[in-house]
């Protein structure tokens, strides 16, 4: 934190302001999301143009609308004072708590055994997706209120705020989500302060409730078994493991330097499934190998080490709180989708955020890079 | 330290986002890099398959460079009889096949096509042949409606072509698809580039004669592509591709000319004599018989023909069960053996060379010991007598002579004399008897000379097939004019007599003379991969006292006073001498096999001879008869040069 005396300063001159936002814009974060957003749209396209002659360029257009709309989304959630949003993040919070609960009654739409998706014209609505911004923010809002000073009674509120849309998307069901939502609940609470007892008990009881949904009436026999299936991968039983083994298999061919862009045979024949989803990074793995994938996993590292850090820089918690949760669900989303593809996860669908293509994560994740970038913009002001 | 402090967690926040990307690397290094080649395998495997397209066979041409075995396409259209039980109208479908196939200049029946469906395969599973060889516009239609006829499949084969029909089919063999079983078991050859000539489940294969035993070569190297498919097996493109080559060519020692001859004058013989009498009234049965012509310079076989024999065109789209049992049994014996190779016969008389020369070369005997021939030799106590035939007496007569007018009593007494030793046992040996000869065709017969030693092994072990284990003299009587204890085949007398035409070198007798390229043209040197070369398999050690009374008493056979002097008659024997021995060997309740062992012209052999025709009677009447015929020919050949070599010289 900078000395007071400086910030003070500067408010009295308005027109060479060095606190002024736009002077404070992160160059690397920028750099970072652009790249990632390209190689995003060339692994879409290449996963999803199909064997030819006639490629299909429809996901593409998708994909190129949904990157403007997440870059307009982008712009203005760092436009506005973040401090200024505070005051919004209960209505946001509720207004994506009604759609998971519209999700499910029968406005809904119904897909790979989920309930999880709104159909609007050509496009789907994802209202989960939204949701982990709202909890971010509504969870920042509650723990910057707390300042630290976290009894039972203010953990149940925040564990309830938590809660609801977790179950509610777990009505749907989407454990993926759930997950997400898990991990970066854990986290802001962590740097919120949350003590370290409460710490260790929610551990135990998480371990217990996954083990539990795993077992739940909510999940049927595939679902488990995609889930599983990385544990054992020998289990020929389990039907499963052929989108793994596909997979694997894909981002095995891309060896060291890739078979080239458009020259992944695994890619283009349609041999692993969703690839323009959630197992996108086959489709980036094979056709620019270890290289390409590599540098794409680095350029994530390097989001997270930026957001990490602007965590640190903000100027106040509420800022901090909003970082960690956008830094979990990237970081998050990265390790299980990547992992997943590569058969150390369980096969969860989740998207690879900024590469996947869906207009829901897409946005969202824009949105939620606007806000870190809004914290780092701010952090003098 | 405070547990709750931000900075703190936030170092732990940081720390576990940095272990969640290290096991990403960690995991993306092991795929891409350290397994990536054992994944690759099955990747590749995963979105391909292979489509193997079977190439031509190599060509097979005889001595002088004419095509006797040649390809050609053929449009084959089939129904798939598992396919077509599922079909709901089936009569509809095969009315509708048959007025596509009429319509299109390959004008079929219903009830053909019926009959065809209903037919016994011996391959349930193969599709079933229903015309062949039709025209394009029906493959044009059948492709153009092809959901129109389900079941109905069709396909370019490139099938074998006979251009002189049956002739040699015993030597050629015939293809046919691969069973399951041999598709495990065998070892693909390798074309000249090195590349493996892979088999499919629906590869064709050599099945009999060379076809079969030179499949190595003559496979073709199939077209290998490997077509990409989509995760739905859809093909979507080309991997890779190698076309398909040709087989390798490969020329024999036959000459097509010698063969056609020698499986005519052995058919027609053998017509004549069926079912007429031979001089003790036994009624010839004729049904079989077998010739080879050998040339005794290399061992290279010239002809081998086998009655009955079959037309391999019959094999190669598939034979059916009826006519397979037919085949085994044209007038009483089977058109599948190659009886030149495989047939077994006691030698008679023509085991007289062996015998004349283990007795000449122990010094028992020399040219001019004589004996007086009353026409019955007697032996043992209680006193066996063994008889000429007919009762012949040949007076007094010295080797020479007894080989000329074919006296067994003085081989009774040769056999007598050498009674207690494997003399003759040891001469048949050397000659190559008692053993396969080696030829490069299948399933060759090894025929027994037996010992003292061998029968007693032979009774011990199936007692009641050999009731009698002990060996006494009659025995060794009897082997020496080749009854009883010896059983030869026809390529062995043959080749036997050839030993003794050239001087005494035994030859594993070949058919094939070289190995070609695919695709070749006989005459060019260039186009040769490799010539067989001659092996010699064993030696006859035939000094001028040894080989010059047999050379003499072989040479009177054809003359007047020997046993095939009828056959020859009229030959010029002084332009083309005809050196031979009869032989007439009895068969119990049967008329006598006739042999008859040649070689010719005399003074420089270049072909030897020998004919074997069952239940047909004396030597000269059938065999003689028979291998005439053939000098004719060879006579004309050697004395005017016709037919001579075109593709350079063999001398």
């Amino acid at each position: 934190m900078l000395p007071q005396s400086i910030s003070s300063r500067a408010s009295n001159r308005s027109r060479r302001d060095p606190t002024a936002p736009l002077r404070h814009v992160d160059p690397v974060l920028l750099v970072c999301v652009g790249i990632l957003a390209v190689v995003g749209l060339v692994a879409v396209y290449s996963a999803t143009r199909g064997p030819g002659p006639d490629f299909s360029k429809s996901y593409l257009v998708k994909q190129t609308i949904f990157m403007v709309i997440g870059a307009g989304a982008f712009g203005v959630f760092a436009a506005v004072d973040y401090r200024k949003l505070h005051d919004w993040a209960w209505a946001f919070y509720g207004f994506t708590t009604f759609l998971l609960v519209l999700v499910i009654s029968p406005f809904g739409s119904q897909s790979h055994g989920a309930q999880s998706w709104f159909a609007l014209g050509p496009f789907q609505l994802q209202p989960a997706e939204f949701t982990k911004l709202s909890l971010i923010g509504a969870l920042a809002f509650l723990l910057s209120e707390f300042r630290g000073d976290i009894d039972l009674r203010r953990l149940v509120a925040l564990l309830a705020t938590a809660g609801l849309p977790m179950a509610l998307i777990m009505l749907q069901p989407d454990l993926g989500e759930t997950l997400i939502l898990v991990a970066m609940t854990m986290a802001i609470l962590l740097v919120g302060g949350l003590p370290t007892k409460y710490i260790a008990v929610l551990t135990i009881v998480g371990v217990i409730g996954v083990v539990g949904a795993l077992n739940s009436p909510l999940l049927a026999e595939y679902q488990r078994n995609r889930l599983t299936a990385f544990v054992n991968p020998n289990d020929k039983s389990n039907a499963a493991l052929y989108n793994i083994e596909q997979s694997q298999q894909a981002i095995a061919n891309g060896r060291i330097t890739g078979q080239g862009l458009f020259d992944g045979p695994q890619t283009k024949l349609g041999f692993v499934p969703e690839q323009q989803t959630d197992f996108i990074f086959t489709a980036v793995a094979e056709q620019f190998g270890f290289i390409g994938s590599a540098t794409v996993l680095l350029l994530y590292g390097l989001l997270c080490y930026r957001i990490w850090r602007i965590a640190q820089v903000s100027k106040d918690s509420f800022g901090t709180y909003i970082c960690v949760g956008v830094l979990v669900m990237f970081a998050f989303s990265a390790f299980e989708n990547v992992g997943m593809a590569m058969g150390i996860m369980p096969v969860t669908g989740i998207p690879l955020l900024l590469i996947s293509a869906g207009g829901s994560s897409t946005i969202t994740a824009f949105a939620a890079l606007g806000l870190v970038l809004n914290v780092h913009m701010r952090r003098f002001q | 330290m405070d547990t709750t402090s931000p900075r703190l967690r936030m170092s732990i926040l940081g720390v576990v986002v940095i272990a969640c990307f290290v096991a990403l690397f960690a995991r993306l290094w092991y795929l891409q890099v350290m397994e990536a080649p054992a994944l690759a395998v099955q990747a590749t495997a995963n979105r391909t398959r292979t489509v193997a397209t079977e190439a031509p066979r190599g060509r097979i041409f005889d001595s002088k460079g004419r095509v006797i075995v040649d390809n050609r396409t053929s449009l084959i259209v089939s129904i798939d009889r598992n396919e077509l039980k599922k079909v709901k109208n089936r009569d509809d479908l095969i009315a509708r096949l048959a007025d596509v196939l009429t319509a299109n200049g390959a004008p079929i029946k219903i009830s053909t096509i019926e009959k065809r469906l209903s037919e016994k395969k011996a391959d349930q599973l193969q599709a079933v042949p229903i015309a062949t060889d039709v025209t394009e516009e029906v493959i044009h239609h059948l492709s153009e409606y092809a959901e129109d006829f389900p079941a109905v499949s069709y396909e370019r084969k490139t099938v074998r072509v006979y251009p002189y029909g049956m002739t040699a089919s015993n030597i050629l063999g015939y293809t046919g698809r691969i069973t399951a079983e041999t598709l495990k078991s065998l070892e693909p050859g390798t074309d000249p580039d090195g590349v493996s000539k892979t088999y499919q489940p629906d590869s064709i294969i050599g099945l009999a004669g060379v076809e079969s035993t030179y499949e190595k070569e003559l496979r073709g190297t199939p077209g290998i592509e490997l077509v990409q498919v989509d995760s739905k097996n859809r093909p979507v493109g080309t991997e890779s591709y190698q076309p398909p080559k040709s087989g390798n060519d490969i020329q024999l020692h036959i000459d097509i000319e010698v063969q056609i001859r020698a499986e005519q004058a052995l058919a027609d013989r053998l017509a004549v004599l069926r079912g007429t009498a031979q001089k003790d009234g036994t009624k010839r049965g004729a049904p079989a018989g077998s010739v080879v012509v050998l040339d005794p310079r290399d061992g290279g076989v010239v002809a081998l023909a086998s009655e009955p024999s079959y037309d391999p065109q019959e094999f190669a789209n598939g034979i059916s069960q009826e006519r397979y049992l037919q085949l085994q049994n044209v007038n009483g014996a089977s058109a599948l053996i190659d009886r030149s190779i495989s047939g077994q016969y006691a030698p008679g008389s023509t085991f007289k060379l062996v015998t004349a020369t283990a007795a000449l070369s122990n010094g028992l005997i020399d040219g001019n010991s004589s004996i007086y021939d009353d026409g019955v030799y007697k032996v043992g106590n209680p006193v066996q007598e063994f008889k000429n035939s007919g009762d012949q007496k040949n007076g007094n007569i010295n080797v020479v002579r007894a080989l000329t007018v074919s006296s067994d009593v003085y081989f009774y007494w040769l056999g007598d004399r050498m009674d207690g030793t494997t003399l003759i046992q040891d001469s048949a040996t050397a000659y190559g008897f008692d053993k396969k000869t080696g030829i490069d065709l299948p399933n060759e017969s090894a025929g027994y000379v037996l010992t003292k030693a061998e029968k007693k092994a032979l009774h011990n072990k199936y007692p009641d097939a050999y009731p009698n284990g002990d060996w006494y003299t009659g025995d060794n009587v009897q082997l020496a004019v080749g009854q009883n204890v010896v059983v030869v085949t026809p390529l062995q007398i043959a080749r036997a007599y050839a030993a003794f035409a050239n001087g005494g070198t035994v030859y594993q007798p070949h058919v094939v003379w070289k190995i070609l390229k695919p695709n070749s043209t006989p005459s060019k040197p260039d186009d040769v991969l490799r010539v067989i070369d001659p092996v010699v398999t064993s030696t006859v050690t035939l000094p001028p006292d040894v080989r010059g009374p047999i050379e003499s008493g072989l040479e009177g056979v054809t003359g007047g006073a020997g046993t095939a002097a009828s056959a020859f008659a009229g030959f010029d024997l002084s332009a083309f001498p005809v050196v031979g021995k009869t032989g007439t060997a009895q068969v119990d309740g049967k008329a006598d096999t006739s042999l008859f062992a040649s070689y010719g012209p005399g003074n420089s052999p270049k072909w030897v001879v020998t004919a074997v025709m069952e239940e047909s009677g004396f030597g000269a009447e059938a065999s003689g008869e028979v291998t005439r015929h053939i000098y004719e020919l060879l006579a004309n050949q050697a004395l005017t040069g016709a037919g001579t070599a075109t593709t350079g010289t063999r001398d």
